[in-house]
């Protein structure tokens, strides 16, 4: 019995550790790079990145812009994963997200009826409408053996096109001054409740909270969640063991929309109000939800905590941009070395070949 | 429609096919020793960059082509290193780069010029225009190729070159052996890494130079992520062309002619309704193509499994 | 090659092993799977650097730190794995490395008649425009031995060389390592096949878990001996008491799968297996086996033809269904098929087994459940393993093949297909699985046995059916049985042929 427990407590351990040790080391070099970056801007790395923490992390009110901030990122990797841990590279997100906010922004504005229940419908159109514009590259994938690399990301442009033109066009704001490009304001009613008075924290966070858990539930518990998991490691393993991969991909694919469709709506019900041109393509949300995928490994409870780290350092960025004229883009580019190095997991290949010599010894002396 | 009009037209196709052309050699090269670069993006977008900022220097259109050709080729062999030497996941390396390219080019757009969107300025010189004498007289043909810069005509010899390298010469052959089976090459001495690397760094001084002629050939100036896409587009490209150097031509220029058209159509529909175009008109290609390669495609999943 | 060893870790792989060559001799290699062998010629070969120990070659000491410096020095090898270019032609195959050139240019008629010119010198013909895929793997074999002695090789060594060929492929094949022995060419030859040592070689020279064992002219000894020295114990015959078949579990009737040319690659294909009988079916690996199995378990769909299951066609149906119909399958490929790398040993052992009531209910996985029955399995079948977190791709090929052959058993199906279910396992793992094969028999199961081992076909099936270009072109039962027999339907023959 107490073995047993033992064994779970080290099993458990050995799980944290490997979710764990990797982000952290490529954290550091990601950290390392950007110091790089930050001196050949001529300017003290360690006062920048501390100017930079102090306001994202430290200071209440920036650590309240960073959570709202983390919100649709938050979402959007859960919404990545979703896909990419079954196998299907969905770097689409950003055009099922506008799909889906755009839908849901369009039934709250122009449905009538009694603004609770048309908030919910939008909600749950806007899904419909994620899930579906998710759907076109799966069946495109199922039926055509086409790419879904490149049908997803080219569907962002086409999504963010269209988008564009309904905003600038026939769903403008005509009441305003003519040369912002949104809509009007969604009902009060509809709106989500403010978490603080003093900043614009609000529920959707909790929503980020709710969809994080779920995915931790849909991976660890669910028949659905092994199936899709193990279809993502190897797709002729799952077809022999008797899965329905194609249902697999269709479900997987339509609750990788539906989840990009809450970041925007969280976005639009919980902050802005109202849906304006490239709000969710200049912020680049879908992408930096990639990027904390791939730092987490795709672990739901990791690309939480990465998702407000990276939110963190865009809130910095822009803060150090302001007050030491350093582009807040240092925020992407110690991001993406971070992917980088994680990708290339250099610290940790000598211990993993000594782990695989050891096991052909085993193997060896056996034979 | 006159004739005048589809002149035009034709003319932007042949101005867009270029950098897709290019990215897409550059993609077909990859892939013809087994290296899924997704990377092109990025590869293509830092020499838009770089040459626009050593033009802007300079004023060398020399020195900008090469800072274009030179900084692609570095990503390049970023790209080499992380996926052919460390194995690192392409899918994981290419968006990242890309991303970090993106962002990376507009912070220095903002540190060095102290600029967000874009750079114009009328310092910058463009690529050399080519009339050629006798056609430019022709009154279709003439206006079919006005205005064509040395690289939109070089890019169609590059083509063929690396059609002859690769298929008919001894070094293309053993270069064509590593995609066609890495442990076989290696196993006579073929150096496949080397091999595999090399044609990375080649591909990024492809897409460099498509960079390049994207800020230097129609218009002359830098903006944000102008690729916007494109370098996508040159691997759907690419695949239609089943990675070769020739049927590659085709496939880019039926990219360039959806461009072409698009553009043309802006005086008739919205900007944001025809910007739409080539990035459908890519699906739909893939989709239509994939029917007619399925059944070879589908046994040769059988023949592995 | 002197005092050689090679380290992994803590493995010694050769652990001073000395081997001598002289010109025109065939040495044979023999030793089990793991005992070194490959090991020993890698490094010979230059695809490995030993830990310690030197090469000779006529006297001088060589440094080999790549094969292209030991085919400099006049080695070659023909790899148990083809290292062919399929694409391409015979003869691009053949000059690759040295090829002949126009300039820069390949010149690919030149190679032609390079290889209409070799092909003469050393008898050995073959069509140099042919596309080396299509070849048959008998042919491709000798492409590879074409294209070593085209490198001029002074020394060739021969890594299991008759693994996938027919008795009568290997005949053919034993008598050009001896033409070229005579022709001055020394030769290696790696293998654990004891009457062919005795068929061809000059010389044998026995390893064990990497050591060098003894070493003998073939005259003096004898298989018995060698094998003896081999496993270092006796090795017991199988003796497998004959049972009566119950009722038919698997009916196949006229099963067809179209290729992409006028050719089936299943054509008219009908076996039946009946409860309590293990059905070999022996063939040349690419004559369908592949396909057939996929055809049964519903991974490719036949173009025509009926698969009855305990009556009930599933010709068609899906995995999942066939699998609910009661057939398990040990699959060919345990790393293609059989599991991920990637997945824990839970997440291997509960494939197909997901839905049973004690690891989920309506969806929701139960997770005790699920490693309750990943113990029971571990345990059952003596998998070496360091928790049930471990990951698949880090268990040794035998102890993940027994995970696979214990997930399928369990599956308690009427029907169980092992496909190769012994490849490249030691000899451990090998006698626990056939073990299991026979107790499913015992327990009144059918099992349909599917394997390029000739030996492991005849030691365990009650009937054998031999498979040759989608066909089945023969049935017999184990008594008639008989290794020429066979071989001569492998090859294609007619089945009267096999019997007089």
């Amino acid at each position: 019995m107490k073995q047993s427990h033992n064994a779970g407590a080290r099993e458990f351990g050995l799980r944290l550790w490997r979710a764990l040790r990797q982000p952290l080391i490529a954290v550091l070099f990601g950290l390392l790079v950007g110091a790089l970056v930050i001196l050949a801007c001529g300017q003290n790395p360690a006062a920048v990145y501390l100017e930079m923490f102090d306001k994202s992390f430290f200071k209440p009110y920036y650590l309240f812009s960073t959570l709202t901030r983390a919100t649709p990122i938050i979402i959007c990797s859960m919404a990545t994963s979703m896909a990419w841990r079954a196998g299907y590279i969905n770097i689409g997100v950003e055009g099922q997200m506008v799909t889906g906010t755009l839908v849901a922004t369009v039934v709250a504005l122009y449905v009538p009826g009694p603004p609770v229940l048309i908030g919910l419908l939008a909600w749950i159109a806007g899904m419909a409408a994620g899930a579906l514009y998710a759907l076109l590259p799966a069946v495109l994938t199922w039926k055509f053996q086409v790419s879904m690399v490149i049908t997803t990301l080219m569907l962002n442009y086409v999504a963010n096109n269209i988008a564009s033109y309904f905003v600038t066009y026939p769903l403008k704001d005509t009441s305003g001054d003519g040369l912002s490009f949104h809509t009007p304001e969604i009902h009060e009613v509809m709106r989500l409740p403010r978490l603080s008075s003093s900043s614009t924290f609000n529920a959707g966070f909790l929503l980020a909270v709710a969809v994080m858990l779920l995915m931790v539930f849909i991976t660890r518990k669910t028949v659905f969640g092994y199936e899709s998991k193990m279809g993502g490691f190897n797709p002729s393993f799952a077809r022999y063991g008797g899965t329905k991969q194609v249902k697999v991909m269709m479900i997987t694919m339509a609750l990788s929309g539906a989840i990009a469709s809450l970041a925007g709506s969280a976005e639009v019900f919980g902050l802005k109000y109202r849906y304006s041109d490239g709000m969710l393509s200049s912020t680049s949300y879908a992408w930096t939800g990639l990027m904390a995928a791939l730092i987490a490994d795709l672990d739901p409870i990791g690309m939480f905590f990465v998702s407000i780290f990276l939110s963190g350092l865009q809130i910095g960025g822009s803060a150090i941009q302001r007050s030491l004229g350093i582009p807040l883009e240092i925020a992407t580019i110690i991001q993406c070395c971070i992917t980088l190095f994680v990708s290339v997991k250099l610290v940790f290949k000598i211990r993993k070949k000594k782990a695989s010599k050891e096991e052909v010894k085993e193997g060896g002396v056996k034979a | 429609m006159n004739s005048a009009y589809i002149a035009s037209i034709l003319n932007s196709t042949l101005r867009s096919t270029t950098p897709i052309l290019l990215a897409a050699l550059g993609s077909a090269v990859c892939s013809r020793v087994g290296v899924f670069n997704i990377a092109l993006e990025a590869q293509m977008l830092i020499a838009s960059f770089a040459s626009i900022a050593v033009n802007y220097f300079t004023g060398s259109i020399l020195l900008s082509v090469s800072a274009g050709i030179l900084s692609g080729a570095l990503v390049g062999l970023i790209v080499a290193v992380l996926q052919v030497k460390y194995k690192a996941a392409d899918m994981v390396v290419g968006t990242s780069l890309n991303l970090l390219i993106q962002g990376g080019t507009t912070f220095l757009l903002y540190l060095i010029f102290g600029l967000r969107g874009s750079l114009v300025d009328n310092r910058l010189v463009s690529l050399a225009k080519i009339n050629l004498p006798v056609i430019r007289d022709i009154p279709f043909l003439g206006r079919v190729l006005e205005n064509l810069t040395i690289v939109d005509y070089l890019s169609y010899i590059i083509a063929l070159l690396l059609f002859i390298w690769l298929f008919k010469t001894v070094s293309g052959f053993r270069i064509l052996s590593v995609g066609i089976n890495k442990a076989a090459a290696e196993s006579l001495g073929t150096k496949a890494v080397r091999i595999q690397m090399g044609m990375v760094v080649l591909s990024g001084a492809l897409c460099g130079l498509g960079g390049t002629v994207l800020s230097m050939g129609q218009v002359i100036m830098f903006t944000e992520n102008m690729t916007s896409g494109r370098g996508f587009i040159a691997m759907a490209a690419a695949s239609l062309g089943m990675s070769h150097p020739l049927m590659t031509i085709l496939s880019s220029l039926f990219f360039g002619l959806c461009q072409g058209i698009g553009l043309a159509l802006q005086n008739i529909i919205k900007s944001q309704l025809t910007m739409t175009l080539p990035y459908i008109a890519t699906i739909v290609a893939l989709v239509l193509f994939s029917r007619q390669l399925k059944p070879s495609a589908k046994l040769k999943k059988q023949g592995k499994a | 090659m002197k005092h050689i060893t090679k380290v992994y870790g803590s493995l010694y792989a050769n652990d001073d092993v000395h081997l001598t060559l002289d010109k025109g001799e065939i040495l044979a290699v023999v030793g089990e799977n793991g005992a070194g062998k490959s090991t020993l010629m890698k490094i010979l070969y230059g695809l490995e650097q030993p830990t310690s120990g030197e090469i000779y070659l006529n006297g001088q000491l060589q440094h080999f730190r790549s094969p292209h410096d030991a085919v400099n020095q006049k080695i070659g090898m023909v790899q148990q794995h083809f290292m062919l270019l399929n694409p391409c032609t015979v003869a691009e195959n053949i000059v690759y490395g040295r090829e002949p050139r126009k300039g820069i240019f390949f010149d690919r008629e030149g190679a032609v008649r390079v290889t209409e010119a070799l092909c003469e010198k050393y008898g050995l013909y073959i069509d140099p425009r042919r596309r080396v895929g299509d070849c048959p793997v008998g042919l491709q074999q000798r492409v590879e031995i074409l294209k070593v002695l085209y490198q001029d090789a002074d020394i060739i060594i021969f890594d299991e060389p008759s693994a996938v060929l027919t008795p009568q492929e290997v005949n053919e094949l034993l008598r050009t390592m001896r033409k070229l022995a005579d022709m001055g060419k020394s030769i290696i030859i790696i293998t654990h096949k004891l009457h062919e040592v005795m068929a061809v070689a000059d010389r044998v020279m026995v390893m064990r878990l990497g050591k060098y064992i003894q070493e003998m002219p073939k005259s003096e000894t004898s298989i018995q001996e060698m094998s003896y020295l081999m496993v270092g114990r006796h090795i017991v015959e199988r003796k497998v008491p004959p049972r009566e078949p119950t009722g038919r579990v698997l009916d196949v009737q006229d099963l067809v799968l179209a290729g992409s040319d006028a050719k089936n690659i299943l054509d008219h294909f009908s076996i039946h297996v009946d409860g309590g009988e293990i059905v070999g079916i022996a063939g040349v690996s690419g004559n369908g086996q592949s396909e057939l199995i996929q055809c049964l378990t519903g991974l490719l769909q036949p173009t025509s033809g009926k698969i009855l299951l305990k009556g009930q066609d599933v010709a068609g149906k899906t995995v999942g269904e066939i699998r609910t119909a009661g057939c398990a399958c040990i699959p060919e490929d345990r790393y293609l098929w059989g599991c991920a790398a990637k997945a824990s040993l839970t997440e291997t052992a509960i494939m197909a087994h997901q839905n049973r009531p004690e690891i989920s209910k309506r969806g929701l996985l139960n997770g005790k459940g699920a490693k309750d029955f990943t113990r029971a399995l571990l345990d059952g079948y003596d998998v070496r393993n360091s928790g049930q977190a471990q990951r698949a791709g880090e268990l040794s090929g035998g102890n993940i093949q027994k995970l696979i052959v214990a997930r399928e058993v369990e599956q308690h199906s009427p029907l169980l297909i092992a496909a190769e279910p012994t490849r490249g396992v030691d000899i451990g793992a090998m006698e626990f699985i056939h073990n299991k094969l026979l107790e499913k028999r015992e327990r009144g199961d059918a099992v349909l046995l599917i394997s390029s081992e000739l030996t492991e076909i005849m030691s365990l099936s009650d009937r054998i059916y031999v498979i040759y270009e989608g066909k089945a072109t023969g049935e017999f039962r184990k008594a008639d049985a008989t290794e020429e027999g066979l071989g001569i339907l492998m090859m294609g023959g007619k089945s009267h042929e096999a019997v007089s």
